[in-house]
């Protein structure tokens, strides 16, 4: 018998083929898929109408044809295959044959693409369990309903998907989970392993809903310049010892690069800010976030209040006192509250660049990174030279409502600025 | 904690405010000398005195009138109407001034206000005085509703009220008034339109509100006891806003949902509801949608037919146990 080219749908004219899933020779049985076909609206399998031995393919795979063109031809047991049958084959002669073949086909497809939520006559299916039977590609006439008069509910599904992994190797005919051409794998449902899930905790959930919140309230920009370290560097030499012996503590990079973003907020107010309505409100005081890891357990980023005026030395006392009562978990609101630019320290870790989520309702965050020696090109009058130097990346995001890239990239060019040419053994 | 009564709660969260805000004040039919009619107020002409605790004369008008002007020029009253079904004679107030006040003035003028009313039935009281209205309330643009349960949601979402930059309709449950429960001392402030989960459980969601919270969390113990389901409740606590996000999510997880209403059956809350849960929520129900309401009556005194008319813990147990 001859198989043609399916009408699928009304507007549908012709068909590309996908996939042959049989040669010449093959024996088919009845609803085997014989080919793939795509229109520009839908794919979709045929499948053989009767059983029988595939005699000839008449269309290469990727060939695009007419509807009711002759596209195999399987030799049916008991009819008659004659030559005439493949002679015919082609496409002027094939609309006489149309009739039967086509209607053939086009209740065929229909019942192997029938998706299983069909219930048996009668029997109602909730949506749940039409989503589910749907997803999991699942002969809903094969679950035992439990629910009132029989009804298969979500948890007999879900009953059946969650066994149905499990017995996929000792029976497979007997679960079930059907087939389709193209076996569908069960997805192991979520939540299946309840060790393996990480409930989150408020600080979690918080984090969650905030960086979700900021990434939706406002555009971020990034930028980022290199700075060298070689001042400050000089100074935590020369004065860090003497610190650590009178403080307990290193003199980290850090109250530097802080210092130097006060100086340049104090340039650029309005980075300084939150935007309210269609408004910048610029913050009388500086009040510094410091992005302080609970041990990988949480994000929590206390304040380093009205940091206008504090030396290197003060800041550097202020984020010391924040991150001890952070870890001992004893911050009070009061020392989250006023926020009004806030840094986030990934540099311990040695990262090159971090593209932080600003803290709102800020409008800008730095991030600093790893600083570590890198060759550095000195330039001078008398010739260019290669030198040693510490070197790191500070990137800011910024909100692009509240200013442009130019006012950001004068910031951060004046905070490198200052960095690379403060007298910082004053400024201790 | 202390246990306090849910009227000792109206007059702690009143008081805490007061004590906070020096521009908060409160007026009302028999609120100051007579403490109010429930004795919610009791105490508060004593320690604010009557500049800032006011009675007024019988005209609901003239309090929400008094109130909103107040509010307007920079003040934060708490009105009282007596009965929420007097709400009849105010809307006009409410619905076409106090409510569209900031959005009319594109924001010059708000209007920092609550109205506090005890709602609600069964205390006898007749179809006049028995009524439950918050869903005439939610229907309104501009106003934020809140019904609470219990003692400590009524001084915590109270104050929360009357620090809300917006008017806030504050239904108490009139038959709850002498309910008890601990009560957070000290500032306690409940954000509004956060639900509470009252009950976690595992196969039909009951989202209940004000006094039927108490019902359904009994209801919900007896289906666990005695059929085997498990029932997660939730007090949404405020209609507007509404706390949409964990319904959605409880009924994401049972797959059912039952609401236990006071209101009538038409347009009652639970019908606002049952369509987002509809629309938001269609693949994941293995149940119709049910709701367990009042008869679309005016309510009967006799308490018989109360008691048959309100929503009952007997009324869903059965309405639940017998759910798809």
């Amino acid at each position: 018998m001859n198989v043609l080219m399916p009408q699928l749908g009304e507007t549908v004219s012709e068909g590309t083929i996908a996939v042959w899933h049989i040669k010449v020779g093959d024996t088919v049985t009845k609803d085997d898929p014989l080919l793939d076909v795509e229109t520009d609206k839908a794919a979709i399998e045929v499948p053989a109408p009767e059983a029988g031995v595939i005699s000839a393919i008449n269309v290469a795979e990727g060939d695009t044809v007419d509807v009711g063109v002759v596209l195999v031809v399987i030799d049916v047991e008991g009819e008659k295959s004659t030559a005439a049958d493949t002679e015919t084959a082609n496409p002027a002669a094939a609309p006489a044959q149309v009739p039967t073949p086509v209607a053939a086909l086009i209740s065929s497809p229909a019942s192997t693409l029938a998706t299983g939520a069909v219930a048996k006559s009668g029997a109602m299916l909730s949506p749940a369990v039409r989503k589910l039977v749907s997803r999991h590609n699942l002969d809903v006439s094969a679950i035992a309903g439990t629910g009132k008069k029989g009804r298969v509910t979500r948890q007999d599904v879900l009953a059946i998907i969650n066994g149905g992994t499990a017995r996929t190797d000792a029976a497979p005919a007997q679960t079930a989970v059907t087939g389709r051409s193209t076996p569908v794998p069960v997805p192991t449902p979520i939540g299946s392993d309840a060790r393996s899930l990480i409930p989150f905790d408020r600080i979690r959930k918080l984090t969650a809903d905030h960086m979700v919140m900021s990434k939706a309230t406002s555009p971020h920009v990034l930028q980022a310049v290199e700075v060298d370290y070689t001042g400050v560097d000089a100074v935590r030499k020369s004065h860090g010892p003497g610190w650590k012996a009178d403080k307990g503590y290193s003199l980290t990079y850090l109250p530097f690069i802080a210092k130097a973003i006060v100086l340049g907020l104090r340039e650029f107010p309005k980075i300084n800010s939150s935007i309210v309505g269609e408004a910048l409100q610029l913050h009388p005081l500086i009040n510094l976030g410091i992005a302080v890891d609970l041990n990988f357990e949480g994000l929590v980023v206390p304040v380093v209040r009205d940091c206008a005026n504090k030396s290197v030395g003060q800041i550097a006392e202020g984020i010391k006192a924040l991150s001890i009562k952070a870890r001992s978990k004893s911050l009070s609101p009061d020392d989250f509250a006023g926020g009004t630019y806030t840094i986030s320290n990934s540099g311990p870790f040695g990262t090159l660049m971090t593209a932080p989520v600003i803290n709102q309702p800020q409008v800008a965050i730095m991030s600093t990174d790893g600083i570590r020696k890198r060759p550095v090109v000195i330039e001078s009058e008398s010739g260019d030279s290669i030198a040693i130097r510490p070197v790191g990346i500070l990137a800011q995001s910024f909100d692009h409502r509240a200013f442009d890239g130019a006012y950001s990239a004068a910031f951060m060019n004046r905070v490198r600025n200052i960095l690379e040419q403060q007298d910082w053994a004053s400024e201790l | 904690m202390a246990q306090l009564s849910y009227r000792e709660a109206v007059a702690a969260a009143i008081a805490q405010e007061m004590r906070r805000d020096p521009n908060v004040l409160f007026l009302g039919e028999d609120v100051a000398v007579a403490g109010g009619v429930f004795k919610a107020t009791v105490g508060l002409l004593e320690e604010f005195g009557p500049l800032r605790v006011r009675d007024t004369p019988i005209s609901e008008q003239a309090i929400l009138g008094a109130a909103m002007g107040a509010a307007m020029t920079g003040l934060k009253p708490i009105a009282e109407i007596m009965f929420s079904d007097f709400f009849a004679v105010c809307w006009d107030t409410v619905v076409n001034e106090i409510a569209k006040a900031r959005y009319m003035s594109n924001g010059q003028h708000e209007c920092p206000l609550v109205i506090r009313s005890a709602n609600g039935g069964g205390a006898r009281f007749g179809a006049q005085h028995s009524q439950s209205i918050e869903n005439w309330a939610m229907a309104v643009p501009g106003i934020k509703v809140v019904a609470p349960s219990n003692a400590a949601d009524v001084k915590g979402l109270l104050a929360a009220s009357i620090q809300d930059p917006d008017p806030v309709l504050f239904f108490e449950q009139k038959s709850m008034y002498g309910t008890k429960c601990a009560v957070p001392e000290g500032d306690y402030v409940i954000p509004l339109g956060q639900a509470n989960i009252s009950r976690e459980g595992s196969d039909v969601t009951v989202v209940a509100l004000a006094a039927m919270v108490p019902k359904a969390l009994k209801a919900a113990k007896i289906l666990q006891e005695k059929h085997g389901v498990s029932c997660e409740v939730i007090d949404p606590r405020c209609l507007v806003p509404l706390d949409t996000k964990s319904i959605l999510e409880s009924v994401s997880k049972t797959g059912r949902l039952v609401t236990v209403e006071e209101n009538p059956r038409l347009c009652g809350w639970g019908a606002e509801i049952a369509s987002i849960v509809g629309e938001e929520c269609f693949w994941n129900l293995d149940s119709p949608i049910t709701r367990i309401t009042t008869p679309h009556i005016p309510l009967a005194s006799v308490d018989v037919l109360e008691d048959l008319m309100i929503p009952s813990v007997d009324r869903i147990v059965s309405v639940v146990s017998e759910m798809d």
